[in-house]
C-alpha cells in the first residue's frame, strides 16, 4: 500500500505540472483582457497601462510563466486581480462548502442508487425494475440546471417545503444535493443492477442459497460486496462530474462554493483565481483517483498492487 | 450599541431572517445583486454591486437622491470660485466613523490620495483626475496631490486643473467615499465608514449583512438590518421572491411581461426611468459604416418601437440622442429616426450600396440582447444589409469592441453619475475612443469642442444648451443605432414601505424603508 501511494504521488507530479502549463497557456490564448475587466466600463489608458505593469502582464510569456510557476512552487497562488484577496484564502473558504454539497450528493447517490439497483436486480423485469429504469432515463437525460430549477419550482415555490436557495442549515442542502446527485443515482442504479445480476447468477451465490442463507444475507453480504468494484469505479469517475456539476448547481442554488467562484473568475478574466482553482481541483482529482484505487483493493481482495 | 456586541446581535438577526417563516422581520432582504461585491473598500469600486454596498457603508462629500439629484452629504455646502476651478467644502460637524473616531478634513485628503495612489491598484481613479496634480501623483511623479488640502479641521479645498461643472457629482461616486485616515490591512473585510449601515458579516458569494448605524448623521435607518443576498441565477431570485424570502427584486427584462399579466403581481412592481441607454455602436472607422448616409440608413431601417414593445414590454422611451430625457440638457422635442425602410434604401443607394453589404453584428452573451440583435438583423436584411450575428462571452465581446474590431456592437450604458456629460463624453468624445467607452470610434472636432466647453461652463442654462447642441450634432452623424432608454423594473413585497426605485444605482441608501406586519 505504501509503495502504491509513493508511486502514485510521483506520477502525479508530471500531471500537475502539465495542468499548470495548460491552464496558464489557455488563458493567454483566450480572448478577453483581464485589465479591462478590472477597470470597468469606462476607463483611462494611464490606469490600464499602470495595472498592466504592476501585474507583470507586459512581460514576455516565459517570464510571466516563470513568475507564476515560482509562486506556485512556493505555495503562493497569488492574489485575485479583481478583489485583491489571496486565492488560497478564497479556495479555503469555498472548497469545504463544495465538498459538503458533493459529499451529500454522493451519499444520496450511493444510498438511493444502490438500493434501487439491488431491488431492481432482485426481480428483473418487475415493477420496481421498470420504474427504476424510467427514473434512470430521466435522471441521465435532464441537465442539472434544469432539474435544479424544477426542484425549486416544486419544493420551494409550489409546496413551500424547502428554501429555494442559500447556504446554512441542513434544509438548504437537500435540493442542491438532489439536483447534483440525480445523474449519479440513475447511473448507479443501472450499474448496481447489472453488476448484481451478473453476481447473482454465479456459482457462489447458488451455493450460498443452497446452504440455506436468508435472501437478504445473500443479497447484501455475498452479492452486493462482489458487485461493488464496478460501482466504485463509477463513483471515482463520477467525482469529476460532481465538481464540474457543482458549477451549475451552485449557481442555480446560490451555493457559495468553488464552482461559482471559478465561473465568476472566468467571466472576469481573473487569471490567478482561475489558474489557482484549476490547479487545486486537479490536485483533488489526482487524490480521488488514488483513493479509488485503494478502495478497489479494500472491496476486492483479489486486487493487489505490488 | 457597542461594537463588541455586534456579533451577538448579528446571530440573532441571522437566526430570525433565515428562519424561512415570513414573520414580522426587522431585516430588509435585497436580492438585486447577481454577484458578490468585489470589495467593500471604496477604492476598488468599479461596478454596481460593489458601488451600492459601498454607498451603504460610506458617504462622500456629496450624494445622489433617489431621483438622481446631487446634494450635500459629508459636506453641508461648498463654495465655488468664479473661475470654477476652486472648491471649498465645509464639512458637517460631529460626524463619526463606525469605530467612533471623528471625521476630520484630513480624512478627506487622505481618502482621495489613497484612491490615486498606484499602490492601491484602484481600477477607477478617473473621477478624481480633475483634481490638480492628481494625474502626476497617480503616475508616481509627485508624493502628494497638490490640489486637495485641509484648510482647517472642517474645511477642504480642492483645486481643479480646469473648471469642471460636474465635479460635485463625481464626488458622489462610490470611489470618492471618505474613509478614515487609519486603514486596517484588511479594510475590505472590516470597512469603517460614516454610512447609515455598518458591516456585521460578509459571507462571500452568499450575503452581506449590515446593521443600522444608530448615530447616522442624517437619521438612523428605520430598520434594524439589511441583508444583501447574492443570487446569481435570476430565476432563483424570482423563486425566492415568490416564496416571500426576499423583499426587493430586480425583475429580469425577459420576465417583465409575465409579471405584468396578473394584477396581483403587477401591484408589486415599481419602476424608474433608469439612466440606461440601449444602443448599437456603429464603428465609424470600418467599411461602409464610415459613410454617414449608411449609418443614418441603418437607423431608418430598424423599427425600434416594435422591438421595445414586443421584447421589453414597452418599458422605456425611444432614444433621440444619447441624453436620457430625465436629465437636464435632453431635447425631449427631438424626434427619433423614423422607421422608414424606403428612406433607408435610398440612403444606401446614394452611398453606393444599392444592393446592401455584408457586416458583423456583435453582442455579449445575454438572452435579451440576443433577441434584440436577431430583430435588428431581420430589419437590416429587409433593406439589403446582411448582418452576421457574432455572439461572444461578455469579456471577449467587450475587448473586441474596445479594440475597434467590431462593426456593430449591441450594448447598453448605465450612468455613473446623473449628468448629460456622462453620456456625451464617454460614449462619443474623441478622447474616449476605445477603452474610454467610445466604441463607435466617433470623432468630430466640433462635437468635441462643444462637449469640452460644456464641461467647463459654470452657467447651467448655457451648459444645457451646449449639451443639447452636441447631442443634436452627433444624432445627425448617427454613430450608433439609437434604441431606447429602459425603465428598470423592481418587485417589492407588499409589506415593504418607503422604497423608492432609484434612478441612479447608488441613490438609495434604504434608510427610510420600513417593514409592516404581515
Amino acid at each position: 500500500m505504501g509503495v502504491l501511494l509513493a508511486r502514485r504521488a510521483l506520477l502525479a507530479i508530471p500531471t500537475l505540472a502539465g495542468v499548470v502549463i495548460v491552464a496558464f497557456l489557455l488563458l493567454y490564448v483566450a480572448p478577453g483582457d483581464p485589465v479591462l475587466e478590472m477597470v470597468g466600463e469606462r476607463a483611462d489608458s494611464a490606469t490600464i497601462a499602470r495595472l498592466r505593469t504592476e501585474l507583470h502582464l507586459n512581460e514576455s510569456l516565459p517570464r510571466q510563466f516563470a513568475h507564476y510557476a515560482g509562486g506556485v512552487l512556493r505555495g503562493d497562488l497569488g492574489n485575485s486581480f479583481i478583489t485583491g484577496r489571496p486565492i488560497s484564502r478564497d479556495i479555503a473558504e469555498r472548497f469545504p462548502k463544495t465538498l459538503e454539497l458533493a459529499g451529500s450528493a454522493m451519499l444520496l447517490a450511493v444510498v438511493v442508487g444502490m438500493s434501487l439497483g439491488v431491488l431492481s436486480a432482485r426481480h428483473p423485469g418487475g415493477w420496481i425494475d421498470r420504474g427504476a429504469l424510467a427514473l434512470a432515463y430521466l435522471g441521465v437525460s435532464f441537465p442539472v440546471y434544469w432539474v435544479g430549477l424544477l426542484l425549486i419550482l416544486l419544493f420551494a415555490v409550489i409546496l413551500q417545503w424547502l428554501p429555494p436557495s442559500g447556504y446554512g442549515r441542513p434544509e438548504f442542502l437537500i435540493l442542491p444535493a438532489l439536483a447534483l446527485g440525480m445523474r449519479s443515482i440513475a447511473f448507479l442504479a443501472r450499474m448496481t443492477r447489472s453488476s448484481m445480476l451478473e453476481v447473482l447468477s454465479s456459482d457462489f451465490v447458488r451455493t450460498a442459497r443452497a446452504k440455506g442463507a436468508r435472501e437478504r444475507f445473500v443479497l447484501v453480504h455475498h452479492a452486493l460486496r462482489n458487485a461493488l468494484v464496478p460501482v466504485i469505479t463509477v463513483l471515482g469517475l463520477d467525482f469529476g462530474s460532481y465538481l464540474t456539476g457543482s458549477i451549475l448547481t451552485e449557481t442555480v442554488f446560490s451555493w457559495p462554493g468553488i464552482g461559482r467562484y471559478v465561473v465568476n473568475a472566468i467571466g472576469r478574466r481573473d487569471l490567478p483565481a482561475i489558474q489557482g482553482t484549476v490547479l487545486f481541483l486537479s490536485v483533488v482529482f489526482v487524490a480521488v483517483n488514488v483513493i479509488t484505487d485503494l478502495a478497489y483493493a479494500a472491496a476486492d481482495p483479489r486486487i493487489a498492487y505490488d | 450599541m457597542s461594537l463588541s456586541r455586534l456579533p451577538l446581535v448579528a446571530l440573532l438577526i441571522l437566526a430570525a431572517c433565515r428562519g424561512g417563516e415570513t414573520a414580522y422581520r426587522r431585516t430588509l432582504v435585497d436580492a438585486r445583486d447577481r454577484y458578490d461585491p468585489k470589495s467593500l473598500d471604496p477604492a476598488l469600486s468599479t461596478d454596481v454591486p460593489t458601488g451600492r454596498a459601498v454607498s451603504y457603508l460610506f458617504d462622500g462629500l456629496t450624494r445622489f437622491s433617489p431621483d438622481a439629484k446631487v446634494g450635500p452629504a459629508l459636506a453641508t455646502r461648498w463654495d465655488v470660485s468664479p473661475d470654477g476651478r476652486s472648491y471649498l467644502f465645509h464639512l458637517r460637524a460631529g460626524v463619526r466613523f463606525h469605530d467612533g473616531t471623528l471625521l476630520h478634513a484630513s480624512d478627506v485628503v487622505h481618502s482621495f490620495t489613497r484612491v490615486l495612489d498606484p499602490a492601491n491598484k484602484s481600477g477607477r481613479p478617473w473621477p478624481l483626475y480633475p483634481i490638480a496634480g492628481a494625474r502626476d501623483f497617480a503616475a508616481g511623479k509627485t508624493s502628494t496631490v497638490a490640489g486637495v488640502t485641509a484648510v482647517d479641521d472642517s474645511t477642504v479645498r480642492i483645486t481643479l486643473d480646469t473648471a469642471l461643472a460636474i465635479f460635485p457629482k463625481l464626488l458622489a461616486m462610490p470611489v470618492a467615499s471618505v474613509v478614515p485616515a487609519k486603514i486596517p490591512p484588511d479594510f475590505s473585510e472590516h470597512p469603517n465608514g460614516t454610512g447609515p449601515w455598518t458591516l456585521v458579516r460578509w459571507q462571500h458569494d452568499d450575503y452581506v449583512l449590515l446593521a443600522k448605524n444608530p448615530e447616522y448623521f442624517d437619521g438612523a435607518p428605520k430598520l434594524d438590518s439589511l441583508m444583501i443576498r447574492i443570487i446569481p441565477e435570476p430565476s432563483t431570485a424570482v423563486a425566492e421572491f415568490e416564496s416571500g424570502n426576499v423583499d426587493l427584486l430586480y425583475v429580469p427584462e425577459a420576465d417583465a411581461p409575465r409579471w405584468e399579466q396578473t394584477d396581483e403581481k403587477k401591484a408589486l412592481l415599481t419602476s424608474a426611468p433608469a439612466l440606461r441607454l440601449w444602443y448599437v455602436a456603429l464603428n465609424t472607422t470600418r467599411g461602409p459604416l464610415k459613410d454617414v448616409r449608411v449609418r443614418q440608413a441603418l437607423n431608418h431601417a430598424v423599427d425600434v418601437r416594435t422591438i421595445l414593445d414586443k421584447l421589453l414590454g414597452g418599458r422605456g422611451r425611444l432614444a433621440a440622442g444619447v441624453i436620457p430625457p430625465t436629465l437636464d440638457g435632453a431635447d425631449t422635442a427631438r424626434a427619433p429616426y423614423s422607421y422608414d425602410p424606403a428612406q433607408a434604401k435610398r440612403l444606401l443607394a446614394s452611398a453606393g450600396y444599392p444592393n446592401g453589404f455584408d457586416i458583423e453584428l456583435w453582442l455579449p452573451q445575454d438572452a435579451t440582447f440576443a433577441r434584440v440583435a436577431e430583430s435588428i438583423q431581420s430589419y437590416l436584411a429587409a433593406v439589403g444589409v446582411r448582418a452576421k450575428i457574432v455572439q461572444r462571452e461578455s469579456a471577449a465581446a467587450r475587448e473586441a469592441s474596445r479594440n475597434g474590431k467590431t462593426d456593430m456592437f449591441v450594448k447598453d450604458w448605465y450612468a455613473d453619475y446623473p449628468d448629460a456629460e456622462n453620456f456625451l463624453y464617454p460614449l462619443l468624445h474623441g478622447a474616449n475612443r476605445g477603452v474610454g467607452g467610445n466604441v463607435s470610434f466617433y470623432e468630430n472636432p466640433t462635437f468635441d469642442r462643444i462637449v469640452s466647453q460644456a464641461r467647463s461652463e459654470q452657467d447651467s442654462i448655457k451648459r444645457d444648451a451646449l449639451y443639447r447642441q452636441a447631442d443634436s450634432l452627433s444624432f445627425a452623424d448617427a454613430p450608433m443605432i439609437y434604441l431606447f432608454f429602459y425603465n428598470e423594473l423592481y418587485a417589492v413585497q407588499p409589506w415593504v414601505k418607503g422604497f423608492i426605485a432609484p434612478t441612479i444605482f447608488n441613490g438609495q441608501k434604504l434608510t427610510g424603508v420600513t417593514i409592516t406586519a404581515h
